[in-house]
């Protein structure tokens, strides 16, 4: 599966696209391995308690999770995911 | 076409519009007729202002409180060399007055708050988010959707551009993005740069989606993102749903923008 970051996001990871191939069963997992190599964007998806920060959304395959099982989304492994912030530029 | 009142030099201007039976004289009337608030006259007010007034809405206000800036002529196309240091409202209205008579325009001249917003937007059809800050983003979804006013959204990013329409019925932009990032967290156009043309391709797609809302053709980009990436040209849509917490839009809404800390994240407070 692939992530794919937007904005500011993709600035502090230092790339649009990540590819995983580790084995993850939920978009959680999915997120865990992403963030875990990744400090910055950790600390920038993530609030203080862990949680994904209100204004990010999670997208499985252009679903948003959040309206469905959140983090426990099942994945596959062609998946693709993505991250993105609001932008403010006028 | 007499009794819609287009004289000669309206049926001759918008020809390309009232040869087409989605737009015809009664849709040009509903442009000529038309009031919309263009809410930021920057990098995506621009174009926004440019179009709708080449389109002949009728009435367009202009809401900006900046002076124009040397700077800002890489992507402000409205503006001039020689407008440097003159109220971008004031600009505007010269311009639009240089390309067709048949277009007022009303100069406001402040900042877009939660003071003055309900006001404000209230004697208009359509809103335009051509704004540069968050605070101003959430003040108008808000009081644009407690007033039932429909707002084309735009916002951009170095190479980038988020672009919705916000309809009363369907989700609003706190659906989407329930607040806003802390200042500071997403940078502004100022620390990181815009491509010049960027604000270009989303401030028409704002202008198409009012022109659209005004004369009730097509479908609005309501429940639906739209991403642009200049560097990949790419453009994707992703759906999102009307949030039924949502404080603004859902089953227990606000009464009034003054429930509402425009400071920080732009929450609603829980009380």
């Amino acid at each position: 599966m692939q992530w794919k970051l937007f904005a500011d996001l993709a600035e502090t990871a230092g790339t649009r696209t990540v590819s995983l191939d580790a084995d993850c069963d939920t978009v959680g997992d999915a997120l865990d391995t992403l963030l875990s190599s990744r400090p910055a964007l950790e600390a920038r998806v993530l609030d203080d308690d862990g949680d994904v920060r209100d204004h990010i959304n999670v997208l499985r395959n252009g679903e948003n999770v959040f309206t469905g099982e959140g983090l426990d989304t099942p994945v596959d492994a062609d998946d693709e995911l993505a991250l993105f912030p609001p932008v403010s530029g006028g | 076409m007499s009794d819609l009142s287009l004289d000669a030099t309206q049926l001759d201007r918008y020809s390309r519009h009232i040869i087409m039976d989605e737009v015809g004289p009664e849709g040009q009337k509903k442009l000529l007729d038309g009031r919309v608030l263009v809410v930021g006259a920057g990098g995506l007010g621009a174009p926004v202002i440019q179009y709708l007034a080449a389109a002949g809405v009728g009435t367009i206000g202009v809401a900006d409180n900046d002076v124009v800036e040397r700077s800002n002529l890489q992507r402000q196309v409205i503006h001039a060399d020689a407008d440097v240091g003159v109220p971008k409202v004031e600009s505007a209205a010269n311009f639009v007055t240089r390309l067709n008579p048949d277009v007022t325009v009303e100069q406001h001249h402040l900042r877009v708050g939660p003071d003055n917003v309900e006001s404000l937007v209230a004697d208009y059809d359509v809103v335009v988010d051509a704004s540069d800050n968050f605070q101003t983003r959430y003040v108008v979804n808000d009081a644009c959707r407690l007033a039932e006013i429909p707002v084309a959204h735009g916002a951009i990013y170095k190479f980038e551009g988020q672009a919705t329409t916000l309809v009363p019925g369907g989700p609003c932009y706190r659906c989407l993005f329930p607040e806003a990032p802390e200042p500071g967290t997403v940078p502004d156009c100022a620390t990181t740069g815009v491509l010049g043309v960027l604000p270009g391709t989303l401030g028409c797609i704002q202008a198409t989606e009012a022109v659209k809302l005004l004369i009730d053709a097509g479908e609005p980009l309501a429940g639906k993102l739209l991403f642009y990436d200049a560097m990949e040209m790419s453009f994707e849509t992703v759906p999102y749903r009307q949030n039924p917490d949502c404080p603004v839009c859902g089953d227990d809404p606000i009464s009034s923008v003054d429930e509402v800390e425009y400071t920080g994240g732009c929450a609603v407070r829980a009380d």
